[in-house]
């Protein structure tokens, strides 16, 4: 037994029924549960995560933990609705999820998906709390989550830890596939290197060489490591950091921050706050005459950024993952655009787009492997095959599970120029992927193992 | 895809980072890099905003905090000091204030009548919090009376949440207010200065009612000794729901008032609790003069630090009252026998 | 509770816990929700102790348990150790001893101050895990990896995975938890810290350091919540940031309120409502985000209506079923009944202990040059005054001649402007009213300072654990039945004081001649070598002061008694001599005869007296 803090041993504190009572207790249930380690089963493939308990019925569990309360409570109900349109599109055998992946037929391997969601909060520790469930409980094979960076990060460990398999939400930081990526994690969109990769040349081309920037920062991973990117691929042009405000997670009130850098003599402003925190500094940005004196970039975009402000997204730089105009060059996007409008009445933003192709992604390599085997859809998405999407053609990169997709440059439009209610965005530039990716050491990834 | 920097004209960095891919150094709030041409002084690694326009700046910023609080603070204290009921659902009835004002607002485009809304609407939840609930407590032990505004504060909240949904509203400014006044070495916005005046105003009035007036002087006395009070034959109770009213007030009017500064959300009144009891502390419990010093006070700690280091900006406001608690243990205007 | 068998509660506790996995599936609950609930319940067992038993209330437990959590989650991720268990103790032992600092600063301030100062520290606490040392602690994002416990016993390996396995290595904490709590409830310390939620200042005069044990119960409180964060991090293989939130804190207050606060059960039934209420409303009635409001609402409406939470409405609700009948209210008749017994030999069996410092004879105390200035009012103004030792001495005086701010200065509880107090032959200004109690001076107050929510027997008991133990002792884990003395002195007050009768019940339902008693009794209980009694006959009848006086004179047998009252006829028929007070000042002093006859005492307390 353990040990007590008692000064005169276990007999005096309990009685010593109930020890033996207990004890009897312990030592069954342990031998229930096989707590006690035995000689390992002699099986092939012995059962791994929730394999394969998790995919015996005709329907499989996905569990999601999005962010329906809190600072990013409007981008993670978007994401929510992407996900719900993959899912129902994945089960009926929709045409354009067939257009990606080409061996569906209804459902993933014939069985129906079912989503359950829960509200992180973008908390790590509430997503973590409802996956933990999701897994042990409805026996899920995949999970996602994220919106928020940290709680990617945290259910990276946790799928690792698990072994289920996870396919991330939103998230920027380079983290997520840099130092703490997994074996079991994989990342469809963009995120801080590529962003700032990309954007860097259209920056300069439009205000020039040697200009003070001053960043905008949320405290957290996503936020740090964005301006990190930003700061180092802006640096050869000679861009030099005046100040850095580094704020918290869902602060009230930039006012501060914003006069700091009013104060600092940049020339750009360049902010990383995303979700509400976004809306807000840049709202008082405005009522502080600094977006009189400097220009705005942001160059992580925001779903709904340019509605929820107002018009104070004209003339701003940024680099998201999707933006629907891109229809006019992709049929498949086109398609997506349709659907979902069709389903909800908007166009979609990057955030919904993301959930939609990871999910369909994952569908095609489950397919492709032939069972829903974690290790086995592993080593799909690391044949790097060359796989549509809804920006054209894209693959996996086996050293740390990131897509390699382009980047699109979008420019605020003036109001004169919006042609309808959404047209809030000119498409600049469509980056490819391959040059943006940083080499696939360079953040310090190194995969788990499969088992 | 990077050319050949020419070194020419790289100017001088201080201090620069080398990229590295550890990225925990990042994480570090300290690191301002300032280029040569801006004035600064260096602190290792650190180099700090000061310089004149930004201190002033920040002053003038912390002042307008200041009110803010201060406005709110009053409230709870003089409901803290008069019921002894420590009111945790005072951060939701800013937040109230501030939907019940935007309500009005879309309704009927005045901005006036908005603030009248918000106000009142916040009262009357006051009076009826204490009518319905609050007056049931007072022969149980302190901690339920703070249990269960704590939580009605939740419920307030979530409320809210329900009828609003999680998306920030935005009260636009009064256009008398609205734009940007130049004050030679800064821009503010001019609704922030606004607010200034109008809370001065309001803290004014409730200065006024408060000291002036016999219902002001019953409540005072109600601070000091409700027993007695109501010994000599006047109605505890009526003045108690008063006072909860106008404590409510107080909260609600200010939370209108700063809709147009922050954008409304659910959540907003759970930050502002946080800070209102620092502020009722460092003054000193029940006392209107207190709350109003305190908030001034913590308005400029907030502002003044954030000029250093925004993160350590609401740690310095919890070490000072802690300082404060230290030396004087019932804070700056308090008296003894108040907890 | 009426303890029928020993050890009931532990018992149904450790049936309760091996049971539960089979029940508790089938009521809806997933392995993973009521491993939460354990930890959960074992983080309030601390803080119920702390707020429950000894009434601090602290909205910063978060600090602990995030402290403890994170050195064990360290030392397990980042810094290789390889035992689980110990590093969870040491987890412990860092929140105790972190908790032991702060609680030096925070327990100077007492309630709202306090409460205030605990939030202060745990949003200081997150802010200091998020940015200086994030290095260690992974900042925002926490500390991930944290392996499960396992145990090598020589023949087998128990190896504890997730779910149900894991359930039966944190049943095992949950009840150690326990058992060491209701072992310290149960102690001495126990009963201290109860009184000193009731009446903090009565607890400190009749000579116990509340401070100390308000300290030990926060540091105590801070270990459940260390240990417990570590399980956390064990639970998760993840230590969350969100462990140092103010939402913690909160969320933990409000379980131990739903479950009922003083139960040391409370928090677990709480959590377990609270979880599986988040996970009921959000997955099975799909509310999405409204699942807070419903839960805000449940907790609104259980505070309001179950007084003492749900455990204290199961309580009410069996008593309401088993003992129907109301107990008597108390009336004058019967408190008068109890002096049915005679006096008689009981008093000379309470002769207080010979202390140390005690000389037998001479004087007992002598007050010189005593004096006390508020401002510019002069309550006692050079007051000099000896008592010998068996002396029954009275102090009369009219209204605001400053006859209670005398004797508060005689028992330290403020100190004199100017003066000098001997006791003993001791110098005693300006110790502290504990420190005097213990060396056998002490007072029974004019406004009754009882423990109102204790019963009289408890009350005494209190009063008699300061004799016999000194002011302060750490002896959580001691039988109150083993302490030797303990009940006879009990006993022997009880008697003397007429309470016999009456011992279990609680002091609100006593009529105020018993309750006057038991004042009496508790100061008393202290064995005291001198006693003060201030207006000891105050507000009662005729017959009830008949009654008090013969019991003082019974008392006075064997010690040195003081008595201030305004009840001349008697005061004169008690004491031997009388001293009078006027305007701060020792006007006369003499037997009752000579105050009787005194001019001067007679215009003081008349204004004149017509020749």
């Amino acid at each position: 037994m353990t040990k007590k803090i008692g000064d005169r041993g276990i007999y005096s504190l309990v009685s010593r029924r109930s020890l033996l009572q207990g004890g009897a207790g312990l030592i069954g249930g342990t031998m229930l549960s096989g707590g006690i380690s035995r000689p390992a089963l002699a099986a092939e493939m012995p059962p791994i995560g929730t394999w394969p308990d998790g995919s015996k019925g005709d329907s499989v569990f996905i569990g999601a933990s999005v962010p329906r309360t809190g600072t990013y409570a409007v981008q993670g109900e978007d994401e929510l609705k992407g996900y719900q349109l993959a899912v129902a599109h994945i089960n009926e055998g929709n045409e354009l999820v067939k257009q990606i992946s080409p061996k569906t037929k209804k459902g993933v391997l014939g069985k129906q998906l079912k989503l359950g969601v829960a509200d992180s909060a973008a908390k790590p520790n509430e997503a973590v709390q409802a996956q933990q469930r999701f897994i042990s409980e409805n026996k899920a094979v995949m999970i996602t989550g994220g919106t928020s960076s940290a709680v990617a990060v945290a259910l990276n460990k946790l799928a690792q830890r698990e072994k289920v398999l996870f396919v991330c939400g939103i998230s920027g930081s380079n983290d997520t596939t840099g130092k703490d990526c997994v074996r079991y994690g994989f990342r469809q969109n963009f995120f801080g290197q590529t962003a700032a990769a990309a954007i860097t040349p259209v920056l300069v081309k439009a205000f020039g060489k040697n200009k003070k920037v001053a960043y905008m920062t949320p405290d957290y991973t996503y936020g740090h490591t964005v301006t990190k990117s930003m700061q180092d691929n802006t640096a050869t042009d000679g861009w030099t950091t005046v100040t850095d405000q580094v704020s918290p997670l869902g602060a009230p009130d930039f006012s501060s921050y914003l006069l700091n850098v009013a104060n600092s003599g940049a020339d750009i402003l360049v902010n990383v706050n995303w979700g509400h925190d976004a809306v807000l500094s840049i709202q008082q940005a405005k009522q502080f005459g600094v977006l009189d004196k400097m220009k705005l970039v942001v160059p992580y975009q925001v779903p709904f950024l340019a509605r929820e402000t107002g018009g104070l997204m004209q003339g701003v730089y940024a680099a998201t993952d999707y933006w629907w105009t891109l229809e006019d060059k992709f049929p498949l996007a086109k398609m997506f655009n349709a659907a979902f409008e069709k389903e909800y009445g908007y166009k979609p933003e990057w955030g919904a787009e993301n959930a939609y192709i990871s999910f369909v992604h994952w569908a095609r390599m489950v397919e492709e492997a032939g069972s829903f085997y974690p290790p086995e859809v592993i080593k799909v998405y690391e044949k790097e095959e060359t796989i549509p999407s809804l920006v054209g053609d894209v693959y996996y990169r086996k050293e740390d599970h990131q897509c390699v997709r382009p980047v699109i440059i979008v420019k605020g439009k003036e109001q004169k120029d919006m042609k309808g209610k959404e047209d809030y965005y000119d498409i600049v530039e469509i980056v490819p992927g391959k040059g943006l990716m940083q080499k696939p050491d360079a953040f310090g990834c190194q995969l788990g193992d499969y088992t | 895809m990077r050319s050949a920097a020419s070194s020419a004209t790289i100017p001088e960095i201080d201090a620069t980072q080398a990229p590295r891919a550890d990225h925990c150094r990042q994480r570090r709030f300290a690191y301002f890099h300032i280029n040569v041409i801006a004035k600064g002084r260096r602190f290792g690694r650190h180099i700090v905003m000061v310089n004149w326009a930004n201190f002033v700046s920040q002053v003038f910023n912390g002042l307008a905090l200041g009110a803010l609080l201060a406005l709110i603070s009053s409230g709870l204290t003089i409901i803290y000091g008069t019921l002894g009921v420590l009111n945790l659902a005072h951060g939701a009835m800013f937040m109230l204030g501030g939907y019940a004002g935007y309500v009005a607002y879309t309704y009927t485009g005045s901005f006036i009548v908005a603030v009248a809304a918000g106000s009142l609407f916040v009262a009357l939840v006051g009076i009826l919090m204490e009518r319905i609930i609050i007056r049931h407590f007072y022969d149980r032990p302190h901690e339920d009376q703070l249990l269960v505004t704590f939580g009605l504060g939740i419920v307030f909240v979530e409320l809210a949440r329900l009828v609003f949904g999680s998306q920030s509203q935005i009260v636009p400014a009064p256009p008398l207010f609205a734009g940007i006044t130049s004050l030679g070495f800064m821009f503010y916005p001019t609704y922030r200065l606004a607010v200034v005046g109008i809370i001065a105003v309001a803290l004014t009035v409730l200065f006024v009612v408060l000291y002036r007036t016999r219902i002001g002087m019953i409540v005072r006395a109600g601070i000091e000794d409700s027993v007695m009070v109501d010994a000599l034959g006047i109605n505890v109770y009526r003045v108690f729901m008063i006072v909860f009213g106008i404590g409510a007030m107080a909260a609600g009017f200010a939370g209108i008032v700063n809709a147009p500064v922050v954008s409304l959300t659910p959540g907003i009144g759970d930050d502002i609790l946080v800070q209102t009891f620092v502020v009722v502390v460092i003054g000193g419990v029940g006392s209107f003069p207190g709350a109003v010093l305190g908030g001034l006070i913590a308005g400029e700690i907030i502002s003044i630090t954030s000029m250093f280091n925004p993160g350590y900006a609401y740690v310095m406001l919890f070490a000072a009252m802690t300082v404060v608690l230290v030396v004087r243990p019932y804070g700056l205007l308090g008296t003894k026998g108040r907890e | 509770m009426p303890k029928r068998r020993r050890y009931l509660i532990e018992m149904f506790t450790a049936a309760g816990l091996i049971v539960a996995p089979f029940i508790l599936p089938h009521l809806g609950f997933a392995p993973n929700t009521v491993n939460r609930i354990l930890v959960w319940g074992l983080f309030g067992i601390g803080f119920d102790i702390l707020f429950g038993y000894c009434g601090l209330l602290s909205f910063g437990q978060s600090a602990f348990f995030g402290t403890g959590g994170f050195v064990a989650a360290y030392l397990l991720t980042r810094a290789g150790f390889p035992n689980v268990l110990l590093a969870l103790v040491i987890g412990m032992i860092a929140a105790a001893a972190v908790s032991y600092l702060v609680g030096l600063v925070a327990l100077r301030r007492t309630g709202i101050y306090f409460a205030m100062i605990t939030v202060a520290i745990a949003e200081v606490f997150f802010f200091v895990e998020f940015n200086p040392l994030s290095a260690f602690t992974g900042g925002e994002n926490g500390l991930p990896g944290v392996p499960m416990p396992s145990f090598n016993l020589g023949f087998a390996t128990l190896r504890f995975s997730d779910g149900w396995s894991l359930y039966q290595f944190l049943a095992v904490c949950y009840f150690i938890g326990i058992v060491i709590a209701l072992r310290i409830v149960r102690s001495p310390v126990g009963a201290i810290l109860s009184a000193i939620r009731d009446n903090p200042l009565r607890a400190q005069a009749i000579g116990h350091n509340i401070h100390g044990y308000k300290l030990a119960a926060f540091v105590i409180a801070a270990a459940y919540a260390g240990f417990a964060g570590g399980l956390l991090g064990v639970l998760q293989a993840f230590m969350p940031p969100d462990a140092f939130t103010f939402e913690t804190s909160g969320q933990l207050v409000m379980q131990t309120a739903i479950g009922g606060i003083g139960t040391l059960f409370g928090p677990l039934l709480g959590a377990a409502v609270w979880l599986f209420l988040q996970d009921f409303l959000q997955s099975a009635l799909n509310l999405g985000a409204a699942w807070k409001l419903v839960l805000g609402t449940v907790f609104v409406l259980l505070v309001t209506f179950l007084r003492r939470g749900l455990i204290g409405g199961l309580k009410d609700l069996y008593e309401l079923v088993a003992h129907p009948k109301k107990p008597a209210e108390p009336t004058e008749a019967a408190s008068l009944s109890d002096f049915s017994a005679a006096a008689g030999s009981d008093a000379a069996a309470m002769v207080p202990h010979k202390r140390a410092a005690d000389r037998g004879s001479g004087p007992i105390l002598q007050a010189s040059g005593l004096s006390k200035q508020y401002g510019g009012l002069r309550a006692n103004s050079d007051i000099n005054f000896t008592v010998n030792h068996g002396e029954l001495r009275g102090i009369i005086g009219p209204n605001g001649a400053g006859k209670s701010t005398f004797f508060k200065m005689l028992t330290c509880e403020i100190p004199p402007t100017s003066g000098k107090i001997l006791f003993e032959g001791r110098d005693i200004t300006g110790k502290s009213v504990t420190d005097v109690c213990q060396l056998g001076l002490t007072k029974s107050y004019q406004v009754n300072q009882l423990f109102t929510e204790l019963t009289v027997r408890q009350n005494l008991t209190v009063a008699v654990l300061a004799d016999l133990r000194g002011k302060f002792r750490l002896d959580l884990f001691r039988d109150p039945e083993s302490i030797p003395g303990l009940k006879e002195q009990v006993e022997q007050t009880l008697q003397l004081v007429r309470l016999a009768g009456r011992p279990d019940t609680k002091v609100s339902d006593l009529a105020y001649g018993e309750k006057r008693r038991l004042e009496i009794g508790l100061a008393l209980a202290t064995s005291p070598s001198l006693l003060l009694l201030d207006e000891p006959l105050a507000g009662m009848s005729p017959q009830e002061r008949q009654e008090t006086v013969k019991l003082l004179k019974s008392i006075g047998q064997g010690r040195t008694m003081i008595v201030i009252d305004h009840d001349m006829d008697a005061l004169f028929e008690l004491a031997e001599r009388v001293t009078v007070l006027q305007e701060g000042r020792v006007l006369v002093e003499g037997t009752p005869d000579e105050i009787k006859a005194n001019p001067a005492v007679q215009e003081a307390y008349l204004g004149g007296v017509l020749e």
